[in-house]
């Protein structure tokens, strides 16, 4: 190496070094505004020095690998943060919805149709032949039985679609891990050559990313690129080039979709992500609601039977069941119905006669005795009112720090890896000035060498 | 090398103003409906609370029907005995006009067929309906409780039942609203109807008449005594509806301190929030199109 070849070899090196960097910088441009794009860096190397005699001489620059810049501590605790507030979003949408069916706040929930079946009774005790008031007491009861029925069968509708939706999940989680596997190969196979595997790895944490957003997963970097992938819980989700699909199955006690893995029911263990606050709407929560539900239609009808048979008729005849009688507390409320459709049937009287009003007044007396569960009806109504907003609140305020925290960890990661324009144009006027100045060589090495053939030819 | 900062303020800027935004509609709404607290979550605790105060209000509210009907029922009843009262204060005095030695017999079966006359109206007002219902038959109220029978020791049979009725007029506070008829008007210890055809048979017979006034005037006694018992339920109506309406107002204040919006407050809020929201608008404009590096290349 050396003389005037030498510096022309110097100067091509030096142009191809900097269009390359003229590249990386334009692609980095070009990304600014892509999801997820790790910006790259150019990465410049001193060639080594060659001796010519007792001399060394410099042989110019290389471009080397580009690197992505990212934190992967940092897109580990964004892809934690995103199960969480995935996990909240998919709990608080059907429970929101459970929240305008309880409407208290605007005073149009059940406790309107309870208040209403006692003051029929309330009134029915003050002209207890009155068949008007009778009629009262028959519709007031079919009304409270229709707004049980009704809230029980919303409640169920919104299982059944938040089961729809754990099957939707499941879907996605396939389609995605499949995906991921198979950027591993890509990228493994780019790792064990030398070369970075940036724009895949960019794709893969992406995917990474959305997968967190359905369930909560564990990752492990299997060491050559690859990542496993588990759920929290310990079910393979993906390992190297391989995806595990998860699949669904009718469970015949619950009607709903259990989630498998590898044939193994893994619904109990799967947390975080939307998923996990389907699941946890479903299996737990809504339950729980129409746990009480049916508590209270289950024991208000039990309670509300038993009087009237203690009580008579219009007729003077034994009273019967005003409401059908629960079989058990489960699906009291979705089967709560009015027996009678006979007004005279109501048991208002005492004594057998018509103008008595005990029974009426002991029916009504039931809403301020201790009948559902210790508690009064409008007591153990509150409490559950209670129950849906404290659960709804208490998600919205995780909700919103764990949105915050989120925003935060979005801010570090952009001021780590995102697209500064500044910056790009800075590098941009650098590399073209190096490129010019490269150019410029190879112009004035073309004319020495000119001159030099000039002098050897004359 | 200096610290790098974040290059792209658009989610930050963005978030501040959903923020504001929110904060906007939340006062906007409590503006508008006056409350709050407009779903149970705003304040689980308070809407548990309302719920109860609904129900008492709502139960309230019956009670006062209940009361208004009450009131109207007892001082029908009231206007019933008093008339009885009259009539019978008329057969006092016609009784003691029988018992006059110089009245022929003729007199006094005048007298008597005057008496004859007020019987009936007591009778009647004895079998005194309120919207189709006997009054005074105990709780056998569709059974005319009184009519004449020769075959009673007085005269009169009765037909309706001892048993009252009480009525919860609020919470934990019922009244009986009834007296079986037999305990008014043919009492032992005072019968009106008997004492009445006491006093007709005895003029009729012109044998026993002081003794069938003396009756009557014991039955005028025992009518009195039981007339109180209305006027004291009407009296207990009336301090109880003043107290349930007393009730309502507290329970409206009660929802009122537990749900009801500071309007000063949230109108404070909304003008903080729509300064707040201009500015980010302003300084989002401002920083989302601010020029970089690459607009000075040429």
């Amino acid at each position: 190496m050396g003389g005037l070849y030498g510096s022309l070899g110097i100067a091509l090196g030096a142009l191809a070094a900097d269009r390359g960097a003229i590249e990386i910088t334009s692609n980095n441009i070009a990304n600014v505004n892509t999801p997820g794009y790790s910006r790259e860096q150019v990465s410049l190397s001193e060639n080594s020095p060659v001796q010519i005699g007792g001399l060394l001489f410099g042989t110019g620059v290389t471009l080397g690998q580009t690197t992505s810049i990212r934190d992967n501590l940092l897109e580990r605790r964004l892809d934690q943060e995103n199960q969480s507030a995935a996990q909240l979003n998919a709990f608080l949408g059907p429970l929101n919805q459970v929240q305008t069916l309880f409407n208290e706040a605007g005073g149009t929930g059940l406790q309107s149709s309870i208040t209403a079946f006692f003051n029929s009774l309330i009134q029915l005790s003050d002209n207890p032949s009155d068949p008007a008031f009778r009629q009262g007491v028959v519709t007031a009861g079919q009304n409270l039985a229709s707004a049980f029925r009704q809230d029980s069968a919303n409640l169920q509708a919104l299982q059944s679609n938040t089961d729809l939706s754990v099957q939707q999940s499941v879907n996605q989680i396939n389609e995605i891990t499949a995906q991921i596997a198979s950027l591993n190969v890509q990228i493994s196979g780019l790792v064990s050559v030398g070369k970075d595997p940036g724009a895949f790895l960019d794709q893969r944490t992406q995917l990474v990313r959305q997968l967190s957003g359905l369930v909560a997963v564990s990752e492990t970097d299997a060491g050559n690129g690859s990542l496993t992938i588990t759920t929290s819980g310990g079910a393979a989700l993906v390992v190297a080039g391989h995806s595990f699909a998860l699949s669904t199955q009718i469970n015949g006690s619950t009607t709903f979709h259990d989630v498998y893995s590898q044939g193994s029911d893994i619904t109990s263990s799967v947390t975080g992500g939307a998923l996990g606050g389907e699941i946890q709407v479903r299996d737990q929560e809504i339950p729980s609601i129409l746990n009480k539900l049916d508590t209270l239609a289950y024991n208000l009808a039990i309670s509300v039977n038993t009087q009237s048979k203690a009580g008579f008729d219009a007729n003077g005849n034994p009273g019967v069941n005003f409401f059908v009688a629960p079989a058990s507390v489960t699906g009291a409320s979705s089967s709560f119905t009015v027996a009678i459709t006979d007004p005279n049937l109501v048991a208002a009287s005492s004594d057998g006669t018509v103008g008595s009003n005990g029974n009426a007044q002991a029916l009504a007396k039931l809403q301020n005795q201790n009948i559902v569960n210790g508690q009064t009806p409008a007591n153990f109504y509150s409490g559950l009112i209670f129950q849906i907003g404290n659960d709804i609140s208490q998600a919205q305020s995780e909700q919103t720090a764990v949105g915050l925290v989120q925003q935060q960890l979005q801010d570090q990661r952009s001021a780590i890896s995102g697209v500064s324009l500044d910056e790009e144009a800075v590098s941009l006027i650098r590399f073209q000035g190096a490129y010019q100045a490269a150019a410029n060589v190879v112009s004035v090495v073309n004319h020495l060498l000119d001159t030099t053939l000039a002098i050897t030819t004359t | 090398m200096s610290l790098r900062i974040n290059p792209d303020p658009a989610p930050d800027l963005l978030a501040a103003i959903a923020a504001n935004r929110k904060e906007r509609n939340t006062a906007l709404q409590e503006i508008s409906t006056g409350r709050n607290v407009n779903q149970i979550s705003d304040n689980p605790a308070a809407t548990a609370e309302v719920v109860l105060n609904h129900i008492q209000s709502s139960q309230d509210n019956q009670y006062l029907r209940n009361i208004s009907d009450l009131q109207a029922q007892g001082q029908s009843i009231d206007a019933t005995l008093n008339s009885t009262v009259q009539a019978v204060t008329q057969a006092i005095s016609l009784g003691i006009e029988g018992a006059n030695g110089t009245l022929s017999d003729a007199d006094r079966q005048a007298v008597a067929e005057q008496l004859i006359g007020i019987r009936n109206q007591v009778l009647s007002l004895a079998n005194q309906t309120y919207q189709g219902n006997f009054v005074f038959s105990g709780t056998a109220t569709s059974t005319q409780p009184f009519v004449l029978d020769p075959t009673q020791p007085n005269g009169v049979k009765y037909n309706g039942n001892t048993n009252t009725n009480s009525i919860a007029i609020s919470q934990g506070n019922s009244i009986p609203i009834n007296v079986p008829g037999s305990q008014i008007f043919t009492n032992p210890a005072g019968d009106v109807l008997g004492s009445l055809n006491g006093i007709i048979t005895a003029l009729q017979n012109n044998s026993g008449i002081v003794a069938a006034n003396a009756n009557l005037q014991q039955a005028f006694t025992q009518l009195t005594t039981q007339r109180v018992f209305y006027g004291n339920s009407l009296q207990q109506l009336q301090a109880t509806q003043t107290f349930l309406n007393s009730e309502k107002i507290q329970l409206a204040q009660q929802e009122n301190t537990l749900v009801g919006v500071d309007l000063a407050s949230s109108i404070t809020n909304l003008q903080q929030s729509t300064i707040a929201t201009n500015a980010i608008l302003s300084a989002a404009g401002q920083i989302l199109s601010t020029l970089n590096l690459l607009s000075f290349l040429k």
